[in-house]
């Protein structure tokens, strides 16, 4: 019983700690909202709703004051293309106010703001005003800079156009051209570097200081016209706008009986209405409200009161609301309503004035836009890439998945005739970060083979290939992600020891190679020489990168792609088949293996899984050493038919697209000749192993071969060494000749069983 | 009705004076309908286009006042004369309480232009096409795609309007999405075919925005957009509609 108590007694103490706790939250959150219109949709929604409500409630009906919706502004693109046009090539500095146009329109559904609508024709002022449109004339004041936007005195430019207005107002001219009433002001600085435009919209409105009195309650126009007088008015303001040869008439004057409806123009007052003490004016009114009528009404109302005001009694407006729907014109859904109109001293001067527009915040203050996705060309140039791409899916392969090219990272060893062609090629795939690397200079004869260089890039010495195709690359295209590193690849047979600091060098390039290798999807192999491909084989090969090798002798090439070996720590064991291996660099770190470790009919040269595919050096039998020096010179330079580099640096960026399409990428079972007539594997097409081009022929095969236990490169032993000693075996490997990787992999031994060997040379390393 | 036969004895090709014919038809029955088409020159030249804008209530991606907001913030003190002189005018106080204006002021008002323009290389009409919100930022195609019912998104993007791309408008230089024209003749074939054998003739460029115009529009709205587009367009010719359907269907599988 007791602890009964207590427990009622500690829970309601609690209770009471949890309200007093929670209370200034409440408190704070209601009035926040109410104070900064914290616009949530519907919460907000229903606060006006209350509000309003209220409101209409609180008043006495007959003392309420005429409200009026404001304009806002609405700009078209266009409007901003032409601004950035005309201060480029026309104003320039020029900060003088200069004329522009502007229109409204009626027959708008409900929900639509009322707008003021500037167009890409604007700057014409004497051009066209859009069907069913009423012209507003409005004055452009464009800054050159943001301080003057900030600086420039608002009110001042304010009461300048209201006084305008009343001038016209006074001097009778308003009645020929009407439109005069309804002016703008747009104050406006083009950040012409960012694509950014900031504005303020002015709608000037002279006002009467104690408010416009409502006699009768706006309605729709049917609860007031029968459809004969409705059909009357439409008629008339038809005839009226064919007299004054415009599609929309502004203002008008009204005179009605149960019979039949008339409008006149407003210049004809004295004659129209005859010294009547009830006048009915219309207004083409672009609001779409039931209780409001529009801005422009505003200042009709002061021409009114200002010019006969001392002999009305009342004023009924019509707002003139002129809709087609689904092909049906209606003008029932008009308001109108009576007010009795404040007496105006003329000899006050102009009344005061408001106009500025608010921002999106609801707060006094410009606006801005950034515009720099439509205007900046580098941004508009990569969203063309991507929608050209796009194309290809449209009913030729439609499930061609973009993005894993668009992503993937390359890293070109090599930036001569392929490396160039490649580069050329990647990109036309939109793919975004390409990075170089090269230690050659560009020399006179390159530019006419290699693509991204120029014969300027040669003079004086030339240019660094890998920073010259890095600056070519974003001439081509801005968005391009490209980096190049002047370096060199250590080769086997090529001594580094000479010196300390060759050795530190050579320590460097090998980190340096280590870094970038680790950092790229796809690691191209574009260069000149057999053993310089060595070292980034091995690295590739021990951190489960995706070779694409390319090499050309005169007229012969091959394009493969390098056995991409298991992951690390399921070598041993599995046989799941992989679902994860959607890039070459994820499937590296995926747990589950990419395919069966044996796959059924896997033969010598065909259904060989990736995992199993053999390597550039597989094929060889003689480690790579110094090919360089015991050659003759066509042997060391560019001796290839000059179409091939073209040739064989695009099936290197095909073959790298069509391994990403499929589901295994890297891991894919290769496919060869015999495919040709079989389902493809992927959207694209077949994953050879290897592409063997014949220029003489005009021919290609797709052989595929197996991993060479021995290989120099790819063999456990070797990348075992590697991951073991690292530059200690590398600087070994480098500082020898090339009885070092024969003697380690077993080759001298196998050298010795097999008397002969047919080798077929590639004569890669002839190329460039 | 308004009849003009759009193709040469050979083919299904539209030439360019058919083209202004057919449009010049369109505007004048459309002015007649209040649908907004219009036929607009351009500045010094004797090329025009078709046009037609159409406002409606949508998703934009990002509010645009944000970027701007840091510097608006410290501009309250200078601007701070006319927010008085505003807020004692209570005119402008109390008709901004409105519902519907508080709805402008998210800016949700998303405009449409479409242009038909003629491509001498495709002998064909081409539409190109742009959103953007009230203060001219223009959106992007992932943004006006969130405005389309997602079931109808993917039925439009299997038919004729998976193949967008961007381009600068030819005649005015900015930046337009287009719908790629080298299927058009494609699709024009059995309205045209069907209607030569009845000896009917139509309007190709009525015919030929039936099949791509009722896509644009549900961009907008997918109901107003297929009403609107059923009562302007099947003046012309009933058939075409069923064709266009037929078109659809097929295209579908």
């Amino acid at each position: 019983m007791r602890k009964e108590r207590k427990a009622a007694k500690q829970l309601g103490f609690i209770i009471a700690a949890f309200m007093v706790c929670w209370i200034p939250y409440f408190v704070i959150f209601m009035t926040r909202c109410h104070k900064h219109r914290i616009r949530k949709p519907g919460f907000d929604l229903i606060l006006e709703k209350v509000r309003m409500a209220a409101e209409h409630t609180e008043k006495d009906p007959a003392n309420q004051k005429l409200q009026f919706a404001p304009f806002s502004s609405a700009l078209e693109a266009g409007f901003w293309h032409q601004l950035t046009q005309k201060k480029l090539n026309d104003y320039r500095l020029d900060e003088s106010p200069k004329s522009i146009k502007g229109y409204y329109y009626n027959g708008d559904p409900v929900g639509l703001p009322t707008r003021l609508t500037l167009e890409f024709s604007a700057f014409d002022v004497t051009g066209p005003t859009p069907a069913r449109c009423c012209p507003a004339f409005g004055t452009l004041y464009n800054t050159n800079t943001l301080e003057a936007f900030k600086s420039c005195d608002k009110k001042a430019l304010l009461e300048k156009e209201a006084n305008e207005i009343w001038e016209t107002m006074q001097s009778e001219t308003v009645l020929e051209n009407p439109s005069l009433l309804s002016k703008f002001l747009l104050l406006t600085f083009a950040d012409l570097k960012k694509y950014r435009f900031y504005y303020w919209f002015c709608f000037p409105a002279l006002c009467f200081t104690e408010g416009i009195q409502i006699i009768a309650q706006p309605v729709p126009l049917e609860e007031k016209f029968s459809p004969k007088q409705i059909m009357a008015l439409q008629g008339a303001y038809d005839n009226l706008c064919n007299e004054s040869g415009a599609t929309a008439v502004p203002y008008f004057l009204i005179k009605y009986t149960e019979e039949d409806v008339v409008v006149s123009s407003l210049r004809s007052w004295n004659n129209f209405f005859k010294g009547q003490k009830k006048v009915c004016v219309g207004i083409y009114d672009p609001c779409t409200l039931s209780q409001h009528p529009g801005w422009p009404l505003r200042n009709l109302l002061i021409l009114i009161a200002s010019k006969w005001g001392s002999m009305l009694d009342s004023v009924e407006v019509l707002c003139f609301r002129d809709r087609t729907l689904q092909g049906k014109r209606s003008v029932q859904h008009s308001i109108i309503f009576q007010v009795q109109l404040p007496e105006l001293s003329l000899s006050a001067g102009c009344p005061k004035s408001v106009g500025w527009e608010k921002n999106q915040k609801g707060t006094m203050g410009p606006r801005m836009v950034n515009l720099s996705e439509c205007m900046d060309p580098k941004r508009l140039a990569e969203s063309s890439v991507d929608l050209n791409l796009k194309l290809m899916r449209w009913r030729l392969v439609p499930s061609l998945d973009l993005e894993k090219v668009v992503s993937i990272k390359c890293l070109l060893l090599g930036a001569g005739t392929l490396g160039c062609n490649v580069a050329r090629t990647l990109m036309g795939w939109g793919v975004r970060h390409i990075t170089f690397v090269d230690n050659a200079k560009i020399s006179y004869s390159n530019p006419v083979r290699q693509p991204l260089y120029e014969f300027e890039d040669c003079l004086n010495g030339g240019k660094s290939k890998a920073l010259a195709a890095v600056e070519r690359l974003k001439k081509i295209f801005p968005g391009v992600n490209a980096e190049g590193y002047n370096m060199s690849i250590p080769m086997p047979g090529h001594p580094v020891n000479f010196s300390e600091v060759t050795m530190s060098q050579a320590l460097r390039d090998v980190e340096q190679l280590e870094a970038l290798i680790s950092a790229h999807d796809v690691i191209f192999l574009l260069m000149d020489t057999r053993e310089s491909r060595w070292l980034p084989t091995v690295m590739a090969a021990s951190q489960r990168k995706l070779i694409i090798n390319a090499a050309l002798g005169f007229d012969t090439f091959v394009v493969m792609r390098h056995g991409l070996k298991k992951p690390k720590h399921s070598e041993s064991g599995g046989s799941t088949p992989s679902s994860s291996a959607s890039t070459p660099a994820s499937a590296s770190s995926s747990s589950s293996p990419p395919g069966p470790a044996f796959v059924p009919g896997a033969s010598l040269f065909s259904n060989i899984p990736g995992h199993r595919l053999g390597c550039y050096f597989c094929n060889d039998v003689v480690a790579p050493g110094d090919s360089t020096r015991d050659r003759t010179l066509d042997q060391q330079c560019t001796v290839s038919r000059p179409g091939l580099a073209m040739i064989a640096g695009a099936l290197a960026v095909e073959l790298m697209v069509s391994i990403l399409q499929h589901p295994e990428g890297g891991y894919a079972v290769a496919s060869s000749s015999d495919d040709r007539m079989n389902e493809p594997p992927t959207s694209l097409g077949l994953v050879p192993h290897q592409i063997r081009g014949f220029l003489s022929r005009f021919d290609n095969v797709l052989p595929a071969s197996l991993a060479f236990d021995k290989c120099t490169a790819c063999s456990p032993i070797v990348l075992d060494h590697y991951e073991r000693e690292g530059f200690q075996f590398l600087s070994k490997v480098f500082n020898s000749s090339h009885s070092f990787l024969e003697d380690l992999t077993g080759l001298t031994l196998l050298h010795q069983e097999t008397q002969a060997a047919e080798i077929w040379d590639m004569s890669d390393d002839e190329s460039v | 009705m308004t009849g003009e036969r759009g193709q040469g004895s050979d083919g299904f090709c539209l030439d360019e004076g058919t083209f202004r014919l057919g449009c010049q038809l369109l505007v004048q029955h459309s002015r007649t309908l209040d649908d907004g088409w219009s036929w607009e020159e351009v500045q010094g030249s004797e090329e025009g286009f078709l046009k037609k804008t159409v406002l409606a209530v949508g998703r934009t991606g990002d509010p645009p006042a944000q970027g701007g907001s840091s510097w608006l913030g410290d501009d309250a003190d200078t601007l701070r004369p006319e927010e008085d002189q505003v807020l004692q005018d209570k005119d402008v106080e109390e008709a901004d309480g409105d519902e519907e204006h508080a709805d402008s002021e998210k800016a949700s008002v998303i405009r449409y232009e479409y242009h038909v323009l003629y491509s001498c290389s495709y002998q064909a009409p081409v539409l190109y096409f742009r959103a953007s919100t009230l203060d001219g930022r223009s959106l992007s195609l992932e943004e006006m795609w969130d405005n389309v019912h997602p079931n109808y998104r993917t039925r439009l993007l299997q038919g004729p309007w998976d193949t967008i791309t961007q381009q600068e408008h030819p005649l005015i230089g900015q930046p337009f999405f287009v719908l790629h024209p080298c299927r058009t003749q494609e699709f024009m074939t059995p309205v045209l075919s069907a209607a030569r054998a009845e000896n009917r003739s139509v309007n190709y460029i009525v015919s030929w925005l039936s099949l791509v115009g009722p896509v644009p529009t549900p961009l907008v709205s997918l109901q107003t957009g297929l009403r609107g587009h059923g009562v302007t367009y099947t003046w012309t010719a009933k058939r075409t509609m069923s064709e266009t359907a037929r078109y659809l269907l097929e295209s579908r599988d």
